[in-house]
Protein backbone atom coordinates (compact mmCIF):
# COMPACT_ATOMS: atom_id res chain seq x y z
CA UNK A 1 0.00 0.00 0.00
CA UNK A 2 2.59 2.55 -1.07
CA UNK A 3 0.22 4.79 -3.03
CA UNK A 4 -3.45 5.59 -2.69
CA UNK A 5 -6.07 3.03 -3.62
CA UNK A 6 -9.59 4.12 -4.48
CA UNK A 7 -12.81 2.18 -4.15
CA UNK A 8 -16.08 3.51 -5.56
CA UNK A 9 -19.56 2.34 -4.75
CA UNK A 10 -22.87 3.70 -6.02
CA UNK A 11 -26.05 2.67 -4.22
CA UNK A 12 -29.70 3.64 -4.50
CA UNK A 13 -30.52 6.29 -1.90
CA UNK A 14 -32.82 3.97 0.06
CA UNK A 15 -32.64 2.61 3.62
CA UNK A 16 -32.16 -1.02 2.59
CA UNK A 17 -28.89 -0.16 0.83
CA UNK A 18 -27.27 1.69 3.72
CA UNK A 19 -26.21 -1.67 5.13
CA UNK A 20 -24.43 -2.44 1.85
CA UNK A 21 -22.40 0.76 2.17
CA UNK A 22 -21.62 -0.03 5.80
CA UNK A 23 -20.43 -3.54 4.91
CA UNK A 24 -18.22 -2.23 2.11
CA UNK A 25 -16.74 0.39 4.43
CA UNK A 26 -16.04 -2.31 7.00
CA UNK A 27 -13.93 -4.11 4.44
CA UNK A 28 -12.20 -0.96 3.24
CA UNK A 29 -11.47 0.43 6.72
CA UNK A 30 -10.00 -2.94 7.66
CA UNK A 31 -7.23 -2.24 5.14
CA UNK A 32 -6.03 0.53 7.49
CA UNK A 33 -4.04 -0.04 10.69
CA UNK A 34 -7.17 0.74 12.72
CA UNK A 35 -8.41 -1.00 15.85
CA UNK A 36 -11.77 -2.70 15.77
CA UNK A 37 -13.40 0.26 17.53
CA UNK A 38 -11.91 2.69 15.02
CA UNK A 39 -13.16 0.62 12.10
CA UNK A 40 -16.60 0.59 13.72
CA UNK A 41 -16.45 4.37 14.21
CA UNK A 42 -15.77 4.90 10.51
CA UNK A 43 -18.52 2.51 9.60
CA UNK A 44 -20.98 4.30 11.88
CA UNK A 45 -20.00 7.72 10.49
CA UNK A 46 -20.55 6.56 6.89
CA UNK A 47 -23.85 5.00 7.93
CA UNK A 48 -24.92 8.35 9.38
CA UNK A 49 -23.94 10.21 6.22
CA UNK A 50 -25.92 7.75 4.09
CA UNK A 51 -28.91 7.75 6.43
CA UNK A 52 -29.19 11.51 6.25
CA UNK A 53 -29.02 11.42 2.48
CA UNK A 54 -31.82 8.83 2.55
CA UNK A 55 -33.93 10.98 4.85
CA UNK A 56 -33.62 13.93 2.49
CA UNK A 57 -34.19 11.87 -0.65
CA UNK A 58 -37.68 10.81 0.34
CA UNK A 59 -39.10 8.56 -2.36
CA UNK A 60 -37.03 9.99 -5.22
CA UNK A 61 -34.74 8.03 -7.52
CA UNK A 62 -31.66 9.49 -5.87
CA UNK A 63 -28.33 7.72 -5.62
CA UNK A 64 -25.43 7.83 -3.21
CA UNK A 65 -21.85 7.57 -4.40
CA UNK A 66 -19.25 6.50 -1.85
CA UNK A 67 -15.63 7.05 -2.84
CA UNK A 68 -13.06 5.69 -0.41
CA UNK A 69 -9.39 6.55 -0.74
CA UNK A 70 -6.97 4.47 1.24
CA UNK A 71 -3.37 5.59 1.63
CA UNK A 72 -0.74 4.84 4.28
CA UNK A 73 -1.63 7.95 6.29
CA UNK A 74 -5.37 8.31 6.07
CA UNK A 75 -8.70 6.96 4.98
CA UNK A 76 -10.88 9.52 3.20
CA UNK A 77 -14.47 8.64 2.43
CA UNK A 78 -16.68 10.94 0.38
CA UNK A 79 -20.38 10.32 0.55
CA UNK A 80 -22.14 12.23 -2.23
CA UNK A 81 -25.86 12.26 -2.93
CA UNK A 82 -27.77 13.92 -5.75
CA UNK A 83 -30.57 15.25 -3.56
CA UNK A 84 -30.83 19.05 -3.94
CA UNK A 85 -30.08 20.99 -0.77
CA UNK A 86 -33.14 22.28 1.02
CA UNK A 87 -35.25 19.24 0.23
CA UNK A 88 -37.66 18.51 3.06
CA UNK A 89 -36.37 15.95 5.55
CA UNK A 90 -38.51 12.92 6.13
CA UNK A 91 -38.70 12.09 9.81
CA UNK A 92 -37.36 8.61 10.39
CA UNK A 93 -39.82 6.47 12.31
CA UNK A 94 -37.56 5.78 15.28
CA UNK A 95 -36.72 9.46 15.74
CA UNK A 96 -40.24 10.89 15.99
CA UNK A 97 -40.01 11.09 19.75
CA UNK A 98 -36.76 13.02 19.46
CA UNK A 99 -38.27 15.42 16.95
CA UNK A 100 -41.16 15.99 19.33
CA UNK A 101 -38.54 16.84 21.97
CA UNK A 102 -37.26 19.54 19.61
CA UNK A 103 -34.04 17.71 18.69
CA UNK A 104 -32.71 18.14 15.16
CA UNK A 105 -31.55 14.66 14.18
CA UNK A 106 -29.78 15.87 11.03
CA UNK A 107 -27.66 18.17 13.17
CA UNK A 108 -27.19 15.35 15.64
CA UNK A 109 -25.93 13.07 12.88
CA UNK A 110 -23.38 15.66 11.78
CA UNK A 111 -22.28 16.05 15.38
CA UNK A 112 -21.95 12.30 15.75
CA UNK A 113 -19.77 12.10 12.63
CA UNK A 114 -17.48 14.78 14.04
CA UNK A 115 -17.04 12.80 17.22
CA UNK A 116 -16.31 9.57 15.34
CA UNK A 117 -13.75 10.64 12.72
CA UNK A 118 -10.94 13.20 12.63
CA UNK A 119 -12.38 15.56 10.00
CA UNK A 120 -15.84 16.18 8.61
CA UNK A 121 -16.54 18.56 5.73
CA UNK A 122 -20.09 18.99 4.53
CA UNK A 123 -20.75 20.79 1.26
CA UNK A 124 -24.41 21.22 0.32
CA UNK A 125 -25.43 22.54 -3.08
CA UNK A 126 -28.17 22.47 -5.70
CA UNK A 127 -26.84 19.29 -7.26
CA UNK A 128 -26.52 17.45 -3.96
CA UNK A 129 -24.53 17.12 -0.75
CA UNK A 130 -21.04 15.77 -0.21
CA UNK A 131 -19.88 14.63 3.20
CA UNK A 132 -16.12 14.15 3.34
CA UNK A 133 -14.92 12.03 6.26
CA UNK A 134 -11.23 11.68 7.11
CA UNK A 135 -9.70 9.33 9.60
CA UNK A 136 -5.94 9.39 10.08
CA UNK A 137 -3.84 6.31 10.62
CA UNK A 138 -2.28 6.09 14.10
CA UNK A 139 1.35 7.27 14.31
CA UNK B 1 -47.36 20.48 11.73
CA UNK B 2 -47.62 24.11 12.81
CA UNK B 3 -49.03 23.00 16.09
CA UNK B 4 -46.19 20.54 16.57
CA UNK B 5 -43.62 23.23 15.85
CA UNK B 6 -45.11 25.64 18.35
CA UNK B 7 -45.38 22.72 20.77
CA UNK B 8 -41.68 21.93 20.54
CA UNK B 9 -40.82 25.62 20.77
CA UNK B 10 -42.82 25.71 23.94
CA UNK B 11 -40.97 22.66 25.18
CA UNK B 12 -37.70 24.33 24.30
CA UNK B 13 -38.66 27.38 26.29
CA UNK B 14 -39.68 25.31 29.27
CA UNK B 15 -36.41 23.47 29.00
CA UNK B 16 -34.40 26.66 29.19
CA UNK B 17 -36.31 27.75 32.28
CA UNK B 18 -35.79 24.35 33.86
CA UNK B 19 -32.07 24.38 33.16
CA UNK B 20 -31.71 27.92 34.47
CA UNK B 21 -33.53 26.88 37.62
CA UNK B 22 -31.40 23.78 38.02
CA UNK B 23 -28.23 25.85 37.57
CA UNK B 24 -29.35 28.02 40.51
CA UNK B 25 -30.88 25.46 42.83
CA UNK B 26 -29.13 22.14 42.02
CA UNK B 27 -32.38 20.53 43.06
CA UNK B 28 -32.00 16.72 42.66
CA UNK B 29 -35.69 16.35 41.79
CA UNK B 30 -35.28 18.84 39.01
CA UNK B 31 -32.28 16.93 37.77
CA UNK B 32 -34.32 13.71 37.71
CA UNK B 33 -36.90 15.48 35.61
CA UNK B 34 -34.28 16.71 33.16
CA UNK B 35 -32.82 13.21 32.91
CA UNK B 36 -36.23 11.74 32.11
CA UNK B 37 -36.85 14.43 29.51
CA UNK B 38 -33.70 13.48 27.66
CA UNK B 39 -33.67 9.73 27.92
CA UNK B 40 -34.81 9.50 24.30
CA UNK B 41 -31.66 11.27 23.21
CA UNK B 42 -29.57 8.70 25.10
CA UNK B 43 -31.58 5.83 23.62
CA UNK B 44 -31.19 7.25 20.14
CA UNK B 45 -27.43 7.63 20.46
CA UNK B 46 -26.93 4.29 22.23
CA UNK B 47 -28.87 2.62 19.42
CA UNK B 48 -26.23 3.78 16.97
CA UNK B 49 -23.65 1.60 18.72
CA UNK B 50 -25.83 -1.46 18.95
CA UNK B 51 -24.10 -3.71 16.45
CA UNK B 52 -20.85 -3.77 18.42
CA UNK B 53 -22.18 -6.62 20.47
CA UNK B 54 -23.10 -5.02 23.79
CA UNK B 55 -26.70 -5.13 25.06
CA UNK B 56 -28.58 -1.89 24.32
CA UNK B 57 -29.60 -1.56 27.97
CA UNK B 58 -25.95 -1.45 29.05
CA UNK B 59 -25.19 1.22 26.47
CA UNK B 60 -28.21 3.25 27.59
CA UNK B 61 -27.02 3.01 31.19
CA UNK B 62 -23.53 4.35 30.49
CA UNK B 63 -25.08 6.93 28.19
CA UNK B 64 -27.23 8.08 31.11
CA UNK B 65 -24.06 8.77 33.11
CA UNK B 66 -22.94 11.03 30.28
CA UNK B 67 -26.35 12.69 30.27
CA UNK B 68 -26.21 13.39 34.01
CA UNK B 69 -22.72 14.87 33.67
CA UNK B 70 -23.93 17.06 30.83
CA UNK B 71 -26.95 18.25 32.81
CA UNK B 72 -24.70 19.18 35.72
CA UNK B 73 -22.38 21.23 33.54
CA UNK B 74 -24.84 22.77 31.10
CA UNK B 75 -25.35 26.51 31.10
CA UNK B 76 -28.33 27.47 28.92
CA UNK B 77 -27.35 31.13 28.92
CA UNK B 78 -24.45 30.35 26.57
CA UNK B 79 -26.89 29.82 23.76
CA UNK B 80 -26.06 26.19 22.93
CA UNK B 81 -28.89 23.71 22.54
CA UNK B 82 -28.76 21.09 25.25
CA UNK B 83 -28.87 18.15 22.80
CA UNK B 84 -25.85 19.60 20.99
CA UNK B 85 -24.04 20.11 24.26
CA UNK B 86 -24.87 16.69 25.69
CA UNK B 87 -24.25 14.51 22.63
CA UNK B 88 -20.41 14.49 22.80
CA UNK B 89 -20.57 13.72 26.52
CA UNK B 90 -23.05 10.86 26.07
CA UNK B 91 -21.23 9.39 23.06
CA UNK B 92 -17.91 9.84 24.85
CA UNK B 93 -19.19 7.80 27.77
CA UNK B 94 -20.43 5.03 25.46
CA UNK B 95 -17.18 4.87 23.50
CA UNK B 96 -15.15 4.83 26.69
CA UNK B 97 -17.23 1.89 27.83
CA UNK B 98 -16.14 -0.07 24.75
CA UNK B 99 -12.55 1.00 25.21
CA UNK B 100 -12.41 0.09 28.89
CA UNK B 101 -13.89 -3.30 28.22
CA UNK B 102 -11.01 -3.96 25.83
CA UNK B 103 -13.79 -4.97 23.56
CA UNK B 104 -11.50 -5.75 20.66
CA UNK B 105 -10.38 -8.91 22.42
CA UNK B 106 -13.91 -10.18 22.59
CA UNK B 107 -14.89 -9.49 19.03
CA UNK B 108 -13.94 -12.92 17.78
CA UNK B 109 -16.23 -14.45 20.37
CA UNK B 110 -19.17 -12.29 19.32
CA UNK B 111 -18.61 -13.11 15.69
CA UNK B 112 -18.06 -16.72 16.55
CA UNK B 113 -21.35 -16.91 18.40
CA UNK B 114 -23.27 -15.19 15.65
CA UNK B 115 -21.48 -17.31 13.08
CA UNK B 116 -22.46 -20.50 14.87
CA UNK B 117 -26.04 -19.32 15.21
CA UNK B 118 -26.02 -18.50 11.50
CA UNK B 119 -24.74 -21.95 10.52
CA UNK B 120 -27.36 -23.57 12.71
CA UNK B 121 -30.13 -21.41 11.29
CA UNK B 122 -28.93 -22.16 7.78
CA UNK B 123 -29.04 -25.86 8.40
CA UNK B 124 -32.47 -25.77 10.01
CA UNK B 125 -33.88 -23.61 7.24
CA UNK B 126 -32.37 -25.85 4.61
CA UNK B 127 -34.24 -28.75 6.16
CA UNK B 128 -37.60 -27.01 6.46
CA UNK B 129 -37.42 -25.24 3.10
CA UNK B 130 -35.84 -28.08 1.16
CA UNK B 131 -33.37 -25.61 -0.39
CA UNK B 132 -30.52 -23.42 0.84
CA UNK B 133 -32.00 -20.35 2.60
CA UNK B 134 -31.35 -16.80 1.43
CA UNK B 135 -29.37 -14.37 3.59
CA UNK B 136 -32.62 -12.53 4.31
CA UNK B 137 -34.20 -15.70 5.63
CA UNK B 138 -31.20 -16.48 7.84
CA UNK B 139 -31.15 -12.90 9.16
CA UNK B 140 -34.86 -13.08 9.92
CA UNK B 141 -34.40 -16.34 11.81
CA UNK B 142 -31.50 -14.88 13.83
CA UNK B 143 -33.31 -11.63 14.53
CA UNK B 144 -30.22 -9.85 13.21
CA UNK B 145 -29.79 -7.43 10.34
CA UNK B 146 -28.66 -8.72 6.96
CA UNK B 147 -25.51 -6.71 7.42
CA UNK B 148 -24.66 -8.37 10.74
CA UNK B 149 -25.51 -11.80 9.38
CA UNK B 150 -23.26 -11.38 6.37
CA UNK B 151 -20.47 -10.00 8.51
CA UNK B 152 -20.67 -12.90 10.92
CA UNK B 153 -20.74 -15.44 8.11
CA UNK B 154 -17.86 -13.77 6.32
CA UNK B 155 -15.57 -12.83 9.20
CA UNK B 156 -16.69 -15.48 11.64
CA UNK B 157 -15.41 -18.31 9.47
CA UNK B 158 -11.87 -17.76 10.70
CA UNK B 159 -13.00 -18.33 14.26
CA UNK B 160 -15.52 -21.03 13.62
CA UNK B 161 -15.54 -23.83 16.11
CA UNK B 162 -17.93 -26.73 15.74
CA UNK B 163 -18.96 -29.32 18.27
CA UNK B 164 -17.75 -32.84 17.58
CA UNK B 165 -21.27 -33.97 18.33
CA UNK B 166 -22.83 -31.64 15.78
CA UNK B 167 -25.01 -33.58 13.40
CA UNK B 168 -23.91 -33.76 9.84
CA UNK B 169 -26.65 -33.09 7.35
CA UNK B 170 -26.56 -36.31 5.40
CA UNK B 171 -28.69 -36.73 2.32
CA UNK B 172 -29.51 -40.27 3.32
CA UNK B 173 -31.69 -41.57 6.13
CA UNK B 174 -28.74 -41.86 8.46
CA UNK B 175 -29.25 -38.62 10.38
CA UNK B 176 -27.47 -39.78 13.52
CA UNK B 177 -24.08 -39.16 11.95
CA UNK B 178 -22.03 -36.67 13.90
CA UNK B 179 -18.96 -34.76 12.87
CA UNK B 180 -16.79 -36.96 15.11
CA UNK B 181 -17.62 -39.95 12.91
CA UNK B 182 -15.83 -38.29 10.04
CA UNK B 183 -12.65 -37.60 11.93
CA UNK B 184 -9.86 -40.14 11.81
CA UNK B 185 -8.19 -41.46 14.94
CA UNK B 186 -4.59 -40.62 15.66
CA UNK B 187 -2.47 -42.67 13.29
CA UNK B 188 -0.33 -44.90 15.50
CA UNK B 189 2.03 -45.81 12.67
CA UNK B 190 3.14 -42.16 12.64
CA UNK B 191 4.34 -42.35 16.22
CA UNK B 192 6.31 -45.53 15.48
CA UNK B 193 8.13 -44.07 12.50
CA UNK B 194 11.11 -43.28 14.70
CA UNK B 195 11.25 -46.87 15.91
CA UNK B 196 11.32 -48.13 12.32
CA UNK B 197 14.70 -46.55 11.84
CA UNK B 198 16.03 -48.66 14.67
CA UNK B 199 14.32 -51.77 13.34
CA UNK B 200 15.94 -51.32 9.94
CA UNK B 201 19.44 -51.42 11.32
CA UNK B 202 18.53 -54.27 13.67
CA UNK B 203 17.22 -56.32 10.74
CA UNK B 204 20.53 -55.85 8.98
CA UNK B 205 22.26 -57.44 11.93
CA UNK B 206 20.20 -60.65 11.68
CA UNK B 207 21.48 -63.67 9.77
CA UNK B 208 19.93 -64.01 6.30
CA UNK B 209 17.48 -66.77 7.17
CA UNK B 210 16.16 -65.07 10.29
CA UNK B 211 15.78 -61.85 8.34
CA UNK B 212 13.91 -63.65 5.55
CA UNK B 213 11.45 -65.11 8.07
CA UNK B 214 10.79 -61.76 9.73
CA UNK B 215 10.31 -60.00 6.38
CA UNK B 216 7.99 -62.72 5.03
CA UNK B 217 5.98 -62.99 8.20
CA UNK B 218 5.58 -59.36 9.20
CA UNK B 219 6.12 -57.33 6.04
CA UNK B 220 4.56 -59.65 3.46
CA UNK B 221 1.91 -60.98 5.84
CA UNK B 222 2.70 -64.61 5.02
CA UNK B 223 1.63 -67.41 7.35
CA UNK B 224 4.17 -69.66 9.01
CA UNK B 225 3.31 -72.53 6.68
CA UNK B 226 3.69 -70.31 3.62
CA UNK B 227 7.09 -69.21 4.85
CA UNK B 228 7.96 -72.86 5.53
CA UNK B 229 7.09 -73.76 1.96
CA UNK B 230 9.05 -70.79 0.60
CA UNK B 231 12.20 -71.64 2.57
CA UNK B 232 11.66 -75.37 2.19
CA UNK B 233 11.78 -76.03 5.93
CA UNK B 234 9.19 -77.31 8.41
CA UNK B 235 6.67 -75.01 9.98
CA UNK B 236 7.97 -75.92 13.44
CA UNK B 237 11.37 -74.79 12.31
CA UNK B 238 9.96 -71.49 11.04
CA UNK B 239 8.29 -70.97 14.41
CA UNK B 240 11.51 -71.61 16.30
CA UNK B 241 13.61 -69.41 13.99
CA UNK B 242 11.03 -66.68 14.17
CA UNK B 243 11.05 -66.66 17.97
CA UNK B 244 14.80 -66.57 18.01
CA UNK B 245 14.86 -63.75 15.44
CA UNK B 246 12.36 -61.70 17.45
CA UNK B 247 14.39 -62.17 20.65
CA UNK B 248 17.45 -61.16 18.71
CA UNK B 249 15.74 -58.04 17.34
CA UNK B 250 14.47 -57.07 20.76
CA UNK B 251 17.95 -57.29 22.20
CA UNK B 252 19.46 -55.28 19.38
CA UNK B 253 16.87 -52.54 19.60
CA UNK B 254 17.04 -52.29 23.39
CA UNK B 255 20.80 -51.90 23.17
CA UNK B 256 20.42 -49.12 20.65
CA UNK B 257 18.16 -47.09 22.89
Amino acid sequence: MSQADTVELVIPCRPEYVGVARLAVLGIASRMPFSYDEVEDVRLAVGEACTHAVERAGSSEAKIKIVSTVDPHSLVIEVTDDVPAGAPVAAPVDDTQLLADGVDTQGLGALLMEILVDEVKIAAGQSGTTVRLTKYAPE
Amino acid sequence: MAQKTSGSDGAQEDLETLFARYLRTRDPQLRDRLVLMHQNLVRYLAGKFMNRGEPLDDLVQVGMIGLINAIDRFDASRGTKFSTYATPTIVGEIRRYFRDKAWSLKVPRRLQELNQAASKAQEELRRTLGRPPTIQEVALRLGASEEETLEAMELGNAYDTVSLDSKMSGDGENTATSLADFLGAEDDSLTTIDAYGDLDSALDALDPRERAIIVHRFFSDMSQSEVAKQLNISQMHVSRLQNRALQHLKRLMNNDS
